[in-house]
């Protein structure tokens, strides 16, 4: 029996189900470059595991330490600067993309039945790497990162009914200190990865099994067929756009690389605490009202876009044709720019 | 629009070439940073730009920048305005370019960063050395070696002397009605006779204590510049206080100098034994980190004697008696000579064993001791009693025997002390002993002994038989009695003995 029998027979593959599996007949709608924006977080998730498991190797979750880690990481440890400003880049570039790619389906209305709950899981996936992105900049403990756990624990305090238990739960404890260092260390690294790649695998298996619901363009209907194959062409043109993502990363962390700000000081608050930009609109929220209003209006937004497919169908029922959810939808978008602009600007 | 897969394999070829090219482009920053003297770009928020540019196209301070981009500052972003920023209110604060800023960075403004740095340093000696306005030292420049009326109170002896190691007491130059003067760009100026001072006790306008600048220079803030000895060695110098001549005599010394290129001068955070086991400097001693103890700012945390006065005492003892008489409790935290004397042999513990360093600190309190209570204590014993009795001036440095007095324990006394302290037998020797012995036998009691016939005839006869009952002691006492020709015979015999062996040993006459 050669090698290539005996690998056949002890790693048995189903070729007609490989097949099947890459022939995929695609929409033509997503031949359009601006189509790819769901495939790009999954990237930056694959790069955020790669660029996190080296960082792994250096970074020191302990209060007295962990600055000094990052710091090692980034002035001298070898090419530690570009992994660390590749791990931060892919994060904002994972949330932009994250946020675009949510546009997209809640303006093309691509949510509704039979796709409903792949819109929930969706949402869950953005709310988890928003997690991801507050306990990673948390794990550098400088100032910003301290002060962010600071008022990032002291909100999840005022959450109704579960928040003080809730707050000790994230601090592990009443204090910021070692526990709450081990915590965040623990979701960023394990809890988290686990749960989103349960929730990608959940919402890749729907897009699956539903298919990607069609969209109509000018011009599409001359095309005699409606699809067209996975591979070469869609796969090509993947292959291009995470080739620019990369050419990107690489470009930000050449131009851009990612600093330090002075060690965490709990004695000493900063003048100006801001998160990073994916949280000013909340940040802005919580300026202008107090505490208890400010906590629970991002848990109603939150419970509406998890709703959105649902109250939509309410309201195509009451007012049809009207396209109240498409205004509704523009004006949330504007208050969270103005939100977001606001903070940028404002003190 | 769509693609046809052609032109899609032409945009992936591409594309990755770009992408080869960018990681290319990452491999060499990669390999520059990798050499030895990198220094990475500097990080310049819009602030610091604006000043960089303006200063630089100027050529004022163009320097200053340019230096200030070699630093860590830079490195890390901590742009001129992060230092020279003031606040509404503040005394020295001025608007220069649409930013309120003030030209003297103190200790409360470096503290926003380096807290515990800035409250170790303002505990410390070196915070109070402004305090010597109004000593005896400072008399001797504002009145004796100079005048403080001189071109409207310049105290040039002060000024550019004392207060450029121990530090001004910082004023704003004002006009004949009061009200702070500035140049025609709106700079508040200072008043010359204040600043410019580096000072390291400066008394700042602020209520801050000291400079961090005094040792850490403007505006590279190099840590090797800093843990240099010779940067200690602006101030400690001279006849007074020779630390940096008895460091470079001393073994410390010579192996810093013999082996410098293999200090890592530049390591973070230059731990003695990890980071470098070449030589110890000033820093190593007083100031830096062990494997087991973190670095101070207060250079008295592992200093257990003082060898600034006319006699010694052990370094808690001034606080310890402010304690007991105002009845306050001693805090928990503080550190007594024998905490500050075990901090040190922390350090000396790192090269020498257990038995080497008790047995040095048994030669070194011996030597403090013989200074002590042969010539410090009997001394100024003597000087304090003819200032009491009247028979000196309440003037100092009038009379000859107070120049005599003074040279005697500021001067080589103290280097007697510090040579024991830091292992520079010259400095111990004839620097030392030589010249305490030399000051008091040919100087202090001769001078002693003519005042007090002097005090005889002109009418003081009580004050000139308490003092010369004091020298009658003094000469009598076991130390000081070969003087008189009292010698001790059981000493007479071992000398002439130990002579006796010595022209043996030599085949000498």
């Amino acid at each position: 029996m050669g090698l290539k029998n005996w690998f056949k027979e002890s790693f048995p593959v189903d070729t007609v189900a490989l097949i099947t599996l890459t022939s995929e007949p695609i929409p033509n709608h997503l031949k359009r470059w601006w189509w790819g924006l769901g495939g790009t977080p999954l990237f930056m998730f694959i790069i955020q595991i790669l660029t996190g498991l080296m960082l792994i190797f250096y970074y020191v979750p302990d209060p007295d330490k962990a600055y000094q880690s990052v710091e090692y990481i980034t002035y001298t440890s070898k090419f530690g600067w570009l992994i660390r400003s590749i791990h931060r880049w892919a994060s904002n570039i994972m949330i932009a993309a994250l946020l675009l790619h949510m546009l997209r389906v809640f303006f093309t209305r691509t949510y509704r039945r039979p796709r409903e709950l792949n819109w929930m899981f969706g949402v869950t996936l953005l709310l988890l790497t928003l997690f991801f992105g507050f306990t990673g900049y948390s794990l550098v403990y400088e100032q910003m990162s301290y002060w962010a756990m600071k008022v990032g624990t002291g909100i999840a305090g005022a959450t109704p009914f579960i928040g003080p238990w809730l707050a000790d739960f994230i601090r592990g404890g009443s204090e910021i200190g070692q526990n709450t260092l081990t915590r965040f260390f623990l979701f960023h690294i394990a809890l988290l990865p686990f749960i989103t790649l349960l929730f990608v695998g959940l919402h890749l298996y729907l897009i699956r099994t539903l298919g990607v619901s069609e969209l109509k363009f000018p011009g599409d209907e001359k095309a005699k067929k409606k699809t067209y194959p996975l591979f070469p062409d869609h796969v090509y043109t993947e292959i291009i756009v995470v080739t620019l993502i990369l050419i990107l990363l690489v470009s930000l962390s050449l131009l851009f690389p990612a600093g330090l700000g002075e060690p965490a000081d709990p004695s000493v608050t900063p003048l100006h605490i801001k998160p990073e930009w994916y949280f000013f609109p909340v940040f802005r929220w919580l300026k202008i009202t107090n505490l208890n209003v400010g906590v629970l209006g991002p848990i109603i937004f939150i419970f509406l876009l998890y709703a959105w497919p649902f109250i939509d169908r309410l309201f195509e029922k009451k007012f049809p044709g009207k396209e109240i959810t498409f205004w509704i939808g523009i004006a949330g978008f504007l208050t969270i720019m103005v939100f977001l602009v606001w903070e940028i600007f404002g003190h | 629009m769509a693609t046809s897969l052609t032109t899609k394999r032409t945009i992936i070829g591409i594309a990755s070439i770009v992408l080869l090219a960018v990681l290319v482009i990452a491999l060499w920053k990669e390999t520059q940073r990798q050499m030895p003297n990198f220094k990475p770009d500097p990080i310049m928020d819009a602030g610091t730009k604006h000043c960089i540019s303006c200063h630089s196209e100027k050529g004022v301070g163009k320097v200053i920048a340019e230096q200030w981009k070699e630093s860590k500052h830079a490195e890390v972003g901590v742009g001129c305005l992060e230092c020279h920023k003031a606040e509404e209110g503040d005394v020295d604060a001025f608007d220069h370019e649409g930013d309120l800023i003030a030209t003297i960075v103190t200790p409360k403004d470096c503290g926003r960063c380096h807290m515990d740095e800035v409250e170790q340093f303002t505990s410390s000696h070196h915070a109070d050395a402004g305090m010597i306005m109004g000593s005896l030292d400072n008399v001797l420049a504002e009145v004796v070696e100079g005048h403080t009326a001189f071109n409207n109170g310049a105290n040039p002896a002060a000024a550019s002397g004392c207060w450029q190691c121990h530090g001004s007491k910082v004023a704003l130059l004002m006009d004949s009605e009061g009200n702070p003067v500035k140049d025609d760009k709106g700079i508040l100026k200072f008043d010359p006779k204040t600043w410019p001072n580096t000072g390291i006790g400066r008394v700042n306008l602020d209520g801050s204590k000291g400079s961090c600048a005094a040792c850490h220079n403007r505006h590279h803030f190099s840590v090797a510049q800093v843990r240099q000895p010779e940067n200690c060695g602006k101030c400690h110098m001279g006849p007074d206080h020779p630390q940096i001549e008895i460091y470079n005599e001393s073994k410390h010394g010579i192996n810093y100098h013999a082996h410098r290129e293999k200090m890592n001068l530049d390591e973070k955070p230059w731990i003695v034994g990890e980071d470098y086991i070449a030589a110890p400097t000033c820093a190593t001693c007083h100031m830096s980190a062990t494997p087991d103890m973190p670095i101070t700012h207060d250079v008295g945390d592992r200093i257990s004697w003082t060898l600034r006065p006319a006699v010694s005492q052990k370094i808690d003892a001034s606080t310890l008696a402010k304690y007991k008489a105002s009845g306050e409790a001693v805090p928990e935290d503080f550190l007594t000579w024998e905490d500050r004397r075990s901090n040190m042999q922390n350090v000396c513990k790192q090269c020498h064993t257990k038995a080497y360093l008790e047995n040095f600190y048994v030669q070194y309190d011996n030597e403090v001791n013989l200074y002590n209570e042969k010539y410090g204590i009997p001394a100024t014993d003597i000087m304090k009693a003819m200032k009491a009795n009247g028979m000196l001036t309440s003037m100092n440095f009038d009379e000859k025997i107070e120049w005599t007095y003074f040279l005697l324990w500021h001067h080589e006394g103290r280097r007697a002390r510090m040579g024991a302290a830091m292992m520079g037998p010259d400095y111990t020797q004839w620097h030392g002993n030589f010249e305490v012995a030399e000051r008091m036998y040919t100087e202090f009691i001769p001078e002693l002994k003519e005042m007090i016939v002097e005090a005889k005839v002109h009418r003081h006869a009580s004050e000139a038989r308490e003092v010369e009952a004091m020298l009658t002691t003094l000469l009598n006492s076991e130390m000081h009695q070969w003087y008189i020709g009292k010698m001790d015979p059981e000493e007479v015999k071992k000398r002439k003995e130990e002579s006796a062996k010595f022209r043996e040993r030599y085949s000498t006459d």
